[in-house]
């Protein structure tokens, strides 16, 4: 997905049991999409930043969790799994089923963790990955998704619009 | 000693878990050349009993073995002293497997 384009619309299952759409999160001025799932260490070793960033802006952006991987070949990242893991970390966010991966391939998502930031028209404005340094949240010099949320809050454009993301490939169906 | 990196190139963290390899090795005073393997197949992931890159062998002996977990094309976690998850081994694991080996296995 292009830098400028509009947000796709989806209908999916939450870990909730509710059906999430793009209408559920109009209320806050940016959404945080990002592609998500239950086994790969790059997601792991997010996690929690993930989570504290989640937290702090929860009042303002609305943060988006999709896992499309095929659980078949990943039996991991399965929907009870999803559910299991998003109690155990007490996820403050939705966490979707893209089963069909439809949303995967419109978003033309590649990895995970790969984020989504739009703007309150709900406009591609940060592509890419979280921050500099998956290895060591201590040493990370480049906060991607918070630049491009506190940002989009004081109405101005992120810094950087779009990063290489870093994580797993997407386990696509055969 | 036989040191062996397996490797899924989609997956990232190939390069820095060499370069980790070779950091354990030089501290643990072994000069030996690693054996790097690309994996890219599904068959072949059976056949090298890959689940996930990197996957280190010292000796035969994988770092942090995981048998439950299938044969497959994916980056792998590994568990850290801190109880941290990660896609690389610690440093402080490779050393000790590389010790573990200079010991015969014995721990």
């Amino acid at each position: 997905m292009e830098i400028g384009h509009s947000a796709y619309d989806f209908s999916l299952l939450g870990v909730d049991g509710k059906t999430y759409t793009l209408k559920d999160f109009a209320d806050k001025p940016v959404l945080v999409l990002f592609f998500w799932c239950n086994h790969c260490p790059y997601v792991k070793a997010y996690e929690d930043r993930v989570i504290r960033l989640a937290r702090e802006f929860g009042d303002r952006v609305a943060f988006v969790a999709i896992n499309s991987n095929d659980p078949n070949q990943y039996p991991e990242d399965d929907f009870e799994n999803m559910k299991r893991i998003a109690q155990e970390k007490d996820y403050p966010f939705p966490y979707l089923y893209d089963e069909s991966q439809s949303v995967a391939h419109a978003y033309k998502a590649a990895r995970t963790p790969e984020f989504f930031v739009f703007d309150e028209e709900r406009d591609l404005k940060y592509h890419g990955r979280f921050d500099d340094n998956w290895e060591h949240p201590n040493q990370v010099q480049k906060e991607y998704v918070r630049d491009a949320i506190v940002s989009l809050l004081n109405n101005d454009l992120p810094h950087h619009s779009s990063t290489p993301p870093v994580g797993c490939t997407i386990k696509w169906r055969h | 000693m036989r040191v062996q990196l397996l490797y899924y190139p989609e997956c990232p963290s190939h390069e820095r878990a060499l370069e980790l390899l070779q950091e354990a090795l030089q501290w643990e005073g072994v000069r030996v050349e690693v054996q790097v393997t690309r994996i890219e197949t599904q068959g072949e992931a059976e056949a090298y009993r890959f689940i996930g890159s990197p996957t280190i062998r010292i000796e035969g002996q994988e770092i942090q073995p995981q048998p439950h977990l299938p044969f497959r094309l994916t980056c792998r976690t590994f568990i850290h002293e801190d109880g941290r998850l990660s896609p690389l081994p610690s440093l402080t694991t490779l050393r000790e497997a590389v010790r573990n080996a200079l010991n015969g296995g014995e721990t």
